[in-house]
Order: structure tokens, then sequence, then C-alpha cells
């Protein structure tokens, strides 16, 4: 019975807004541009988190923790404790991958070194870098010919390299360099593999840089043979460790139970800095929230605008309705149910202009990604926020035109002119 | 059976103490089913006061006004809006359609908020136009239609729920006079088959079609003239 009254109400709000055409439009413009906003807004903002996220994974996970030294003194000498310390070694790499029972499950060694490097073809001032334990899966390097280092080579410091691709290009222009010789230092050392290519471009346009253009410089050699040979002191000083947990939320009591380890390994000095890339990610993405925010604030705005647009309308077509009321009381409506024959249409154009509104954001979103050369990622939850805006104002702004529509005499609707 | 229209001392005051006016001095009335009333009056003479009353548009000041048997007066505006909907068929000079609905949807909407199912409002409207002459205008929009033609729909919009009573404001008022007299002659028919009419009007010989003319001056029953003149 109530349902199909309603029914009968949604017909006949359906044929009023038919009836009705370019006014109705004009009510549903507010709530189509609020939702196309709020949602282009959002899918917009979670397109480029996505990309982000997606380089973090490329660069080789955002599982990871990675821990640098950090020079204690700012200015002027170091405390003799400062300088009694014995920088990050490996006994911190080790120590540490045990800090929290299980959570490590990769741990990546590095010690860099600048050196000049020759082969037959060329010669440069190189950045090197001295790799141990698990660098190439942990940073998301990749064989592309020959091999890695085995275990042996990088506990002895074996005379090997690995090339990245644009050390090979400039090193080896004709491409073939595994089991050729370079000259690194003056420590000649044989090419046992090379890396492949790594690229990732943010936006998809001409014009753009690799963003990983960095990682193919690399020149990968043993740590060990960096900390001897090269480089090196007595107490094997290490340039970075990352530890690889996979379990994020484990991340946290790891990084905790880490910066315990190592600060009893450096007599309570904190000569060391704990970079989460996890954290990294999540204080890019809290970012991103802020931009979801005013994204929402400026939808709310549009919606705001609308919805006093809309009252506006309503009221100046409730002049021109108030005769209609009155025929419409005459002959029999309660001012219950103008009221809701007011908030029935209210409702429909609410809807109709919701879906309006969600096409326009996503050809809007569509647009602006392709713009900004990102893959579109637009989630369910921005629809429903979108909609759940519009429904909200639709409502609360029909409300008061519909009361002042419903409390009209019918007597002196009938005489209005 | 009861009056259609039964009415004791029925006044109605417009404004505060000071600036009063007396639109009715209690009006005595009573028009039994299946009768043809004129009530005739110079403007400000109060009839149109009354006809808003009579039709459960406006509240009496006091007095008692018994509509088919039930006392109406003091009702609250949803219930009289149900007794105007199934009791009440109003014609008014301005014919008063819905100017962007169809004419079939014009004479469905008082079956709509009587709750009547789409199949049968839809049938009943088209009978209704029919009984009326214009079933064949039915899609139109009224401003299609000419006055004499627009007059026939709110008829039959007012016979939509077999009212007890359909009660015309001046439905010639707006009329030439050879379409006026078309219209007249439907009241007559519709009088002939049984239903009670009662006609609001200035116009001495439009009142003299009506089967009794009461006549009302300054608020109060002036003269009731029995048989058409």
């Amino acid at each position: 019975m109530l349902t199909g009254a309603f029914r009968e109400r949604l017909r006949s709000a359906f044929t009023e807004v038919k009836e009705n055409l370019g006014r109705s439009t004009l009510q549903a413009l507010g709530v189509m541009l609020g939702v196309a906003s709020v949602l282009g807004g959002f899918s917009i903002s979670d397109s480029q988190r996505r990309r982000a996220d997606e380089m973090f994974v490329k660069m080789g996970g955002m599982d990871k923790l990675n821990v640098q030294p950090r020079a204690l003194a700012a200015e002027g000498q170091p405390s003799a404790l400062q300088q009694a310390n014995l920088g990050l070694r490996e006994l911190d790499a080790e120590e540490g991958s045990e800090a929290s029972k299980g959570a490590v499950k990769g741990v990546s060694v590095q010690r860099n070194a600048r050196a000049r490097v020759r082969s037959e073809h060329t010669e440069q001032e190189r950045m090197v870098t001295g790799v141990a334990a698990d660098f190439i899966p942990t940073n998301g390097y990749e064989i592309a010919s020959g091999r890695g280092f085995s275990s042996e080579e990088l506990r002895a410091g074996a005379p090997v390299a690995v090339l990245g691709t644009e050390v090979l290009s400039v090193f080896f222009p004709n491409g073939d360099a595994v089991g050729k010789s370079i000259l690194v230092g003056d420590v000649p050392v044989t090419v046992i593999g090379t890396f492949k290519e790594r690229v990732f471009f943010f936006r998809k346009q001409p014009g753009q840089r690799n963003q990983f253009r960095r990682q193919n410089r690399i020149l990968a050699v043993p740590a060990a043979l960096v900390a001897r040979r090269m480089q090196g002191d007595a107490y094997r000083r290490m340039d970075r460790v990352t530890f690889r947990v996979p379990d994020l939320n484990a991340m946290e009591v790891f990084a905790k139970d880490l910066g315990a380890v190592l600060k009893a390994n450096h007599r309570q000095q904190d000569d060391f800095r704990l970079d989460d890339v996890a954290a990294r990610v999540r204080r890019n993405r809290s970012q991103g929230d802020v931009y979801n925010i005013i994204f929402m604030l400026s939808g709310v705005l549009s919606l705001l605008g609308g919805g006093l647009v809309n009252v506006n309308i309503q009221m100046a077509s409730l002049k021109e309705r108030v005769r209609e009321v009155g025929v419409k009381m005459a002959i029999g409506a309660s001012g219950r149910e103008v009221f809701k024959e007011f908030m029935t249409e209210a409702l429909v154009l609410t809807l109709l202009g919701s879906t309006v509104g969600l096409v326009l954001g996503v050809g809007f979103s569509k647009f602006i990604t392709w713009f900004l050369g990102i893959p579109l990622y637009m989630q369910p939850g921005s629809f429903l926020w979108a909609t759940a805006l519009a429904s909200m104002f639709g409502f609360v702004f029909a409300l008061f035109p519909a009361w002042k529509a419903s409390r009209l005499s019918p007597m002196e609707a009938l005489r209005y002119e | 059976m009861f009056p259609v229209i039964q009415t004791l001392g029925l006044t109605k005051t417009y404004g505060s103490k000071d600036a009063a006016v007396h639109a009715l001095r209690g009006i005595d009335l009573v028009v039994e089913p299946g009768e043809f009333v004129a009530l005739i009056g110079p403007s400000g003479s109060g009839k149109s006061t009354l006809m808003a009353i009579l039709g459960c548009l406006d509240s009496p000041t006091s007095g008692t006004y018994a509509l088919d048997g039930h006392e109406v007066q003091g009702l609250a505006g949803a219930e009289l809006a149900a007794i105007r909907n199934e009791k009440i068929g109003f014609v008014f000079q301005s014919y008063n359609l819905l100017p962007k609905a169809s004419i079939v949807r014009n004479v469905e909407l008082p079956m709509l908020y009587a709750g009547v199912g789409g199949r049968e409002r839809r049938e009943r409207a088209m009978a209704l136009l029919e009984k009326v002459g214009i079933a064949d205008k039915a899609k139109m929009l009224p401003a299609n239609l000419s006055g004499g033609q627009k007059q026939r729909v709110a008829i039959a919009r007012a016979l939509a729920n077999n009212p007890k009573m359909l009660l015309a404001d001046e439905p010639t008022g707006a009329l030439d006079s050879r379409t006026g007299a078309e219209v007249l002659q439907l009241f007559r028919e519709l009088h002939a088959s049984g239903n009670t009419v009662l006609l609001v009007t200035h116009d001495p010989s439009i009142a003299a079609q009506a089967q009794r003319r009461v006549e009302i001056r300054d608020g109060l029953v002036a003269t009731t003239v029995e048989g058409a003149a």
C-alpha cells in the first residue's frame, strides 16, 4: 500500500520533471557538478597515489627499512665518544636481522666508493656499489645476462662485477661484456653479468624522464672487495643496510627493536638513521589525504552552491507553482501529500543529477589522467561518497521549499495571481 | 438520506476585533441530494466566502456545517483535504487545470490522491472525457484547448471521484455566451442524471437555470426562490 503510493508519487514526479524540463535541469545542475567534482577529485588523487605506490613496488617493494650512518656532530669536533664509534658495520646487519624473530626476510648491505673505471673503450670516474647479502632481489634488480654474485664471492670479496645497462653501454658500446675485464681503481675486475634495464615513467608522456635512470648506472661489486681494496677501513664500515620485512604490521615493532640493537652496538649514540619506506609511502598517502579533503571540500562547496541555487529556483518556481499547489489541494491533496510530492521530485532530480554527475565525473577523471599520462584508478568508495553527499544535500535543500509549499492555504493559493 | 449541505448559523469574520470584517453573519442553508441550487449575490455579498467554506477550503468562525451528514467545522487540514477529494467536485471560473499536464492526467489527478490504481484511473478518466465530449483531446495540453473545452475538462475532473456535489464558481464567467450556454446545458444534464449541483454566480440569467436560487446579501441569506425562473 505504502510502497504502491510511493511508486505512484515517483511516477508522477518523473512526469513532473518531464513536464518542467528547463526548471528541473537547473535544479539538478548543482547536484551534477558536485558529484562530478567529488568523484573526479577523488579519482584523480587516487590515480596519482596508485601510480606512486606502483613506483615504490617497482623500486623493490615498500617492505623495506633502510639504515644509514648519520654524522652526530653538526659542526666542530665530534666528541671522543662519538669518534670512538665504529659506524655501521656488518655486525649491525647480522644482529639487526635477528632483532624481531622471523620478521626479517632479507638483508642487503652496501658499501660505496668512487673510483676511476677503465675498460678497453673508455675511462670514467664512477660510483662503485659494493653489495652484500640479498642486495639484488631486495632492491628490485634482475640479471639480464651472465650471473649474479655467489655467496662465496660476496664473502671473499672476489674481483667480479655486475653492470647496469647505462654502465654497459658506456664501457662496452658493442654490448658484449660478460667475461671481459675492467679496471676499478687499480683493481682488475671480471664482469660476470649485467642487470636488466629498469624503466619507470611516472607519466606516459613524451619528454618524461625515466624515474629509474639512476638505477641503471649501477656498477656492482662485492662489498668486501670495496672494503678491502678500494675504500675500506679496519672496521668494515657500511654505507647502508636494508632489511626486508614483508609483514608491514611487524615493521613498527621491528624498527623499535632494531633501534635498540643498533644503539647498544653504537655506545648509545644515535649515529644512524632508520628510513622506513612504508612510512614514507604512508607520509605520501597522508599528503594524498590532504588532497582528498580539498577535493571533498570543493565538491561540498559546489553542492552547497548548487543546493542554494536549487532552493532559489524552487522558491521562485514555488510562486509559479502556488496556483498549481492550490489546485492540487482543492482536488484533494493534503499538505503532507504536497510535501511528499515536492520531496519525491527532489529525490528524482537528485538521482538523475547524480547519475549524470557520475558520468561527468568519470569523463572528467579520464580526461585529466589522460592529460597527466597516468593510468586511471577509481575506487567504489569514491562513487559512494559522491552519491551520498549529493543525496544528503539534495534532501536537505529540498526540505525548505517543500515545507513552504505544504503550508500554503488552499484558499489563498487558489486566488494567488 | 442526509442533506448534502446543512449549515446552521455559519459566520466568518476576517481581521482583528477593531477592524473586523463580517463576511458571513449567520447562514442557514440546506441542500438536499439531487438539487440544483444557485447561490447568487453581488460582489462583496459574502457568496465567495460561503462557497469557500462549503467547499472545505476555509473554516467558519462559528456555526456548524454538516456535509453529507458529517460535521466538518474544526477538522484538520488533512481531513478537509480528504473530504474535498471524495465529496466535492470543484469547477472554477478560470478552469484551474495544471498547465503542463495532459488533459487525461488532469482528470486522473483526484483519483491519484484517492489512491485509485493506475489502470482504473486511466479508464475512468477516459470515460469521463467521453461523457463531456472531448475524449479525442486526452493527450493534449490545456493550452491547446478552447475555453469551453477547458471547462469540460474541469467538469470531468470534478466528477472523477463521484462527489456528493459539484461546486461551480462562476463556471461560465470566462466564456462567451454560446459556449457558456453549452456548459450550463452540461450542468443541467449532470443534474438530470442525479448529481447535486451548487452553482455560484452573480448573473441572474444564469441563476435562472437552477432549480432553486438562494440570494446572499450582506452575509445573510436574503431570499430563496423555488422553481425554474
